[in-house]
C-alpha cells in the first residue's frame, strides 16, 4: 500500500479536499459528556471535528443502511397505481471511521451485495461512499474498556477496505495509507510528503503500545464459535443469558454488523403511500410472529440465542467470511442487562468450563 | 459494482381477474401481470416457490404458488389471517395490486424422475402441494406411482373441488381423501390423514419414493412419525416451511431459522435438513 506523511495541523485539510471534490463529508463531533456523534461537516462546524474521541454509539452504518429508508413511492392513479422506486445516492465521505466500523461496512457489503440477490438501495449508497479510517491510537479518548477489536481481528488499525487511512504517529505527524486508487489520488495534494523508514518503525511502535491498552479480551471467541456451531451450549446457559435481556433492541440498533430490517407501508397523502424499511431487532417479540399469531420464537431466550447464533455460528462465518461481530463494544456499553458480546462469550466460557463434558477424569 | 442492478424490492402491477371461494376464509385469486413480458417471465416458476404480494397501504406478504407452471393461469389461494390477506380478500375483479417473485428454491421435481411420489396434505397444506401434483400429472410418464393423501377437518373444508374430482376419477393418481368429522353425505374415510396409510387396500410404496408433507404443525409431526414407521428416511421426506417474511430475498432476516434463511435456502427442505437447522420450527 502507498503511504505518505502529513503534519497534524494539516489533517483536517483532508476533509477540505474531499469537500472540494463535491463530497458531503461526515465526521465525528463531541456532544456533552461521553456523547459523540457523526454529522455533516459545514463551514461553521469544521473546526470542531474530533480526531480522537470515543466512537459514537449510533453507528455509521446508517450512511449505507439508513435507520428509515424509503424504498418506493406509490401513487393511486385512475384505478391503478404508479410505483416509483426511490433513488438516493449522495456522494459522501465518512471521515474518522474507526477500524471496527470499516470492518462493519465490509461485512454489510458482503451481506447486501452477496449471495443470490444484490440490494440496489445499499449498492447505490455504497458506490458513492468514500471511507477515511482513523486509527485508534489515543489510549484515553479513542479506546474504551468495552473495545475488543483486537480479539475480533478488526483493529486497532484496519488492514483494508478503506479508501484512506490516517494514523497519528504522536509526534506532530500522521501517516496516510491509500487503500484504493481514489484514496491515492488525494496524495496529489502538497500536504502529503513521502515518509521514511523511521515513520514505518514509528507506526509499528505506536500500534504495539496501543494493543496493550485493551481490557476486554474475549479470548474465548473462537472456542465460543465452536460451541455455538456444535450446539454444545446448555439450554440453561441460553436461559440465563435470555433472562437478562429487557428486549429493548438497543444492541442491534447500535451494532455495525446487524442487518435485519422490517418493511412497512405508510400513508403520506390521500392517494400516496410510501414503502419504507426500518431497522429491526431479533430481540423484539414481534420479529418472527406470523400472520395469525403463531410465533415460533416465543421465549425471550430463544430470541437472545438467535442474535448470538447468527453472529457466531460457523455456518454463517463460512458464508460471510467473518464473525458478524467487529468487536466495537457498543452492545456491551448500551445493554442494561450486561449481556453484550463480551459478557456472553464470558458466560458461555464459564458455563461450559464448569460442565465440561469432555473432561476425561470424572469425579 | 454494477450500477444497473435490478431493484429486488420493486413489485410489478397485477390485475385481479376473478375470485373463487374455496372454503371458510380461503379464496383463490386469479390474476395476471399488466405487463405481458412480466407474465411470461414469472410463469417460469417451479412448484414450491412463492411470491411476495403487495397491497399498497397495507403491506406485503408471502403467498405460495398453487398453480403448476404447466397451467395457463396464475393464481394465489389465500386464507384470511392478517391485515394483508384481508386486504387481498377485499379486492374485486379488475382491482390492481402488485407481485414480485417467484422466490425460493422450490421442489427439485427433475431430481425425482423415475420415483414414486406420495403427497400428504393437511388442510391448506394442499396449496403448495397442488402445484407439484398438477406438475407431476402433466409429466405423468416421468414418475412411477403418484398418491395423494388429503385430510381436512370436515367435507366443507375440502379445497380445489374440481381437481379433487379429477383425481378421484383416477387420472393417473391414487387419491385418498379423509376428514376429521364427516357429515350426512360423507361416504369417505373419517380419521386423521396418517391413519390412511394402514387402511386395507392402501399400499404406500417406500423404496424409490419421495413423500411431500404439508400441513399444520401437529399434523406434520404425526405424519412424519407415521411415514418413518413405514420405513421412510428423513431424506425421503420433503416439506415447505412457513415463516414471517418481509423481503423474500434473503436480506431482512425475519424468516431466519437456525442456519437457514427460509426465503432463499427454502422454503422446501427435506426432513433431514429441517432437523439440522439448529432451531425448532
Ligand atoms: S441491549 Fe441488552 S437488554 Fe437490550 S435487547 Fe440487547 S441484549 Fe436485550
Ligand atoms: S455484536 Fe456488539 S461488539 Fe460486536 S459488532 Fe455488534 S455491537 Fe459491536
Ligand atoms: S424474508 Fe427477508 S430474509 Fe427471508
Amino acid at each position: 500500500m502507498r503511504t505518505r506523511i502529513l503534519a497534524r495541523v494539516d489533517v483536517l485539510q483532508v476533509v477540505d479536499l474531499l469537500r472540494q471534490q463535491g463530497y458531503e463529508v461526515i465526521a465525528p463531533f463531541a456532544g456533552r459528556g461521553r456523547d459523540t456523534f457523526f454529522d455533516t461537516v459545514t463551514n461553521a462546524n469544521r473546526a470542531d471535528i474530533q480526531i480522537h474521541l470515543p466512537n459514537p454509539y449510533y453507528p455509521p452504518k446508517r450512511y449505507v443502511l439508513p435507520h428509515i429508508e424509503r424504498l418506493l413511492k406509490v401513487q393511486r392513479m385512475n384505478g391503478g397505481w404508479q410505483i416509483e422506486p426511490t433513488v438516493a445516492a449522495p456522494k459522501r465521505a465518512i471521515f474518522g471511521l474507526r477500524s471496527c466500523d470499516v470492518a462493519g461496512i465490509w461485512h454489510l457489503d458482503r451481506f447486501y451485495l452477496g449471495r443470490d440477490f444484490r440490494d440496489s438501495y445499499y449498492e447505490q449508497r455504497r458506490q458513492n461512499l468514500f471511507l477515511v479510517n482513523v486509527v485508534c491510537t489515543d489510549t484515553e479518548r479513542d479506546i474504551s474498556d468495552d473495545c475488543f477489536c483486537v480479539c475480533a481481528d478488526t483493529g486497532p488499525a484496519a488492514r483494508d477496505h478503506f479508501d484512506l487511512q490516517l494514523m497519528d504517529l504522536d509526534d506532530g505527524e500522521f501517516m496516510a495509507v491509500a487503500g484504493t486508487p481514489a484514496g491515492e489520488a488525494l496524495f496529489a495534494s502538497p500536504i502529503f510528503r513521502k515518509g521514511t523508514a523511521a515513520h514505518v518503525e514509528r507506526r509499528h511502535a505506536v500500534l504495539s503500545e496501543v494493543r496493550k491498552r485493551f481490557k476486554t479480551t474475549t479470548s474465548w471467541f473462537s472456542a465460543t464459535v465452536r460451541y455455538v456451531s456444535q450446539g454444545r451450549i446448555l439450554d440453561k446457559t441460553w436461559e440465563e443469558i435470555g433472562n437478562r435481556c429487557l428486549e429493548c433492541g438497543g444492541c442491534t440498533y447500535v451494532c455495525p454488523a446487524c442487518t435485519c430490517f422490517t418493511v412497512s407501508d405508510r400513508q403520506v397523502g390521500p392517494d400516496e403511500i410510501e414503502r419504507v424499511r426500518i431497522w429491526d431487532a431479533c430481540a423484539l417479540s414481534g420479529f418472527t410472529r406470523m400472520a395469525g399469531g403463531h410465533n415460533p420464537r416465543r421465549a425471550v431466550h430463544d430470541r437472545r440465542n438467535r442474535r448470538f447464533f447468527r453472529k457466531l455460528a460457523h455456518y454463517f462465518i463460512q458464508r460471510e467470511l467473518s464473525v458478524a461481530c467487529m468487536g466495537c463494544g457498543r452492545c456491551a456499553a448500551v445493554c442494561h442487562g450486561d449481556i453484550g458480546m463480551p459478557s456472553v462469550v464470558e458466560m458461555i466460557r464459564r458455563a461450559t468450563a464448569a460442565e465440561d463434558k469432555l473432561e476425561p477424569v470424572k469425579p | 459494482m454494477n450500477a444497473a442492478v435490478d431493484n429486488i424490492y420493486l413489485p410489478k402491477l397485477a390485475v385481479l381477474d376473478r375470485v373463487v371461494d374455496e372454503i371458510h376464509e380461503v379464496r383463490t385469486f386469479y390474476w395476471h401481470f399488466e405487463d405481458a413480458e412480466e407474465q411470461r417471465k414469472f410463469r417460469r416458476f417451479r412448484p414450491g416457490q412463492f411470491a411476495q404480494v403487495s397491497l399498497f397501504g397495507t403491506g406485503e406478504f408471502p403467498a405460495s404458488l398453487p398453480p403448476s407452471p404447466t397451467e395457463d393461469e396464475t393464481f394465489f389461494t389465500v386464507k384470511r389471517v392478517g391485515s394483508c390477506s384481508a386486504a387481498l380478500h377485499a379486492l374485486r375483479p379488475g382491482d390492481k395490486f402488485a407481485v414480485r417473485g417467484p422466490y425460493g428454491n422450490g421442489f427439485p421435481m427433475e431430481d425425482y424422475r423415475g420415483q414414486n411420489l406420495v403427497f400428504v396434505a393437511g388442510g391448506i397444506g394442499l396449496i403448495p402441494l397442488r402445484s407439484c401434483i398438477i406438475y407431476a400429472l402433466a409429466h405423468r410418464d416421468q414418475y412411477r406411482r403418484i398418491q395423494v393423501f388429503y385430510g381436512a377437518k370436515s367435507p366443507r373444508d375440502l379445497m380445489y373441488l374440481p381437481n379433487l374430482r379429477e383425481w378421484e376419477q383416477g387420472a393417473g393418481v391414487e387419491f385418498y381423501p379423509t376428514v376429521d368429522r364427516g357429515d350426512a353425505d360423507w361416504k369417505g374415510n373419517v380419521g386423521v390423514v396418517g391413519s390412511l396409510f394402514k387402511k386395507p387396500g392402501v399400499e404406500v410404496p417406500v423404496a424409490d419414493t419421495v413423500a411431500f408433507v404439508c400441513g399444520p404443525p401437529v399434523m406434520f409431526r404425526f405424519v412424519i412419525k407415521d411415514l418413518q414407521a413405514l420405513g421412510f428416511t428423513d431424506r425421503q421426506i420433503v416439506s415447505t416451511l412457513e415463516r414471517y417474511m418481509k423481503c423474500g430475498v434473503g436480506k431482512c432476516g425475519h424468516c431466519c431459522i437456525g442456519m437457514a434463511y427460509v426465503c432463499v435456502d427454502g422454503p422446501v427442505f427435506t426432513c433431514e435438513q429441517i432437523k439440522q437447522l439448529g432451531e425448532d420450527i
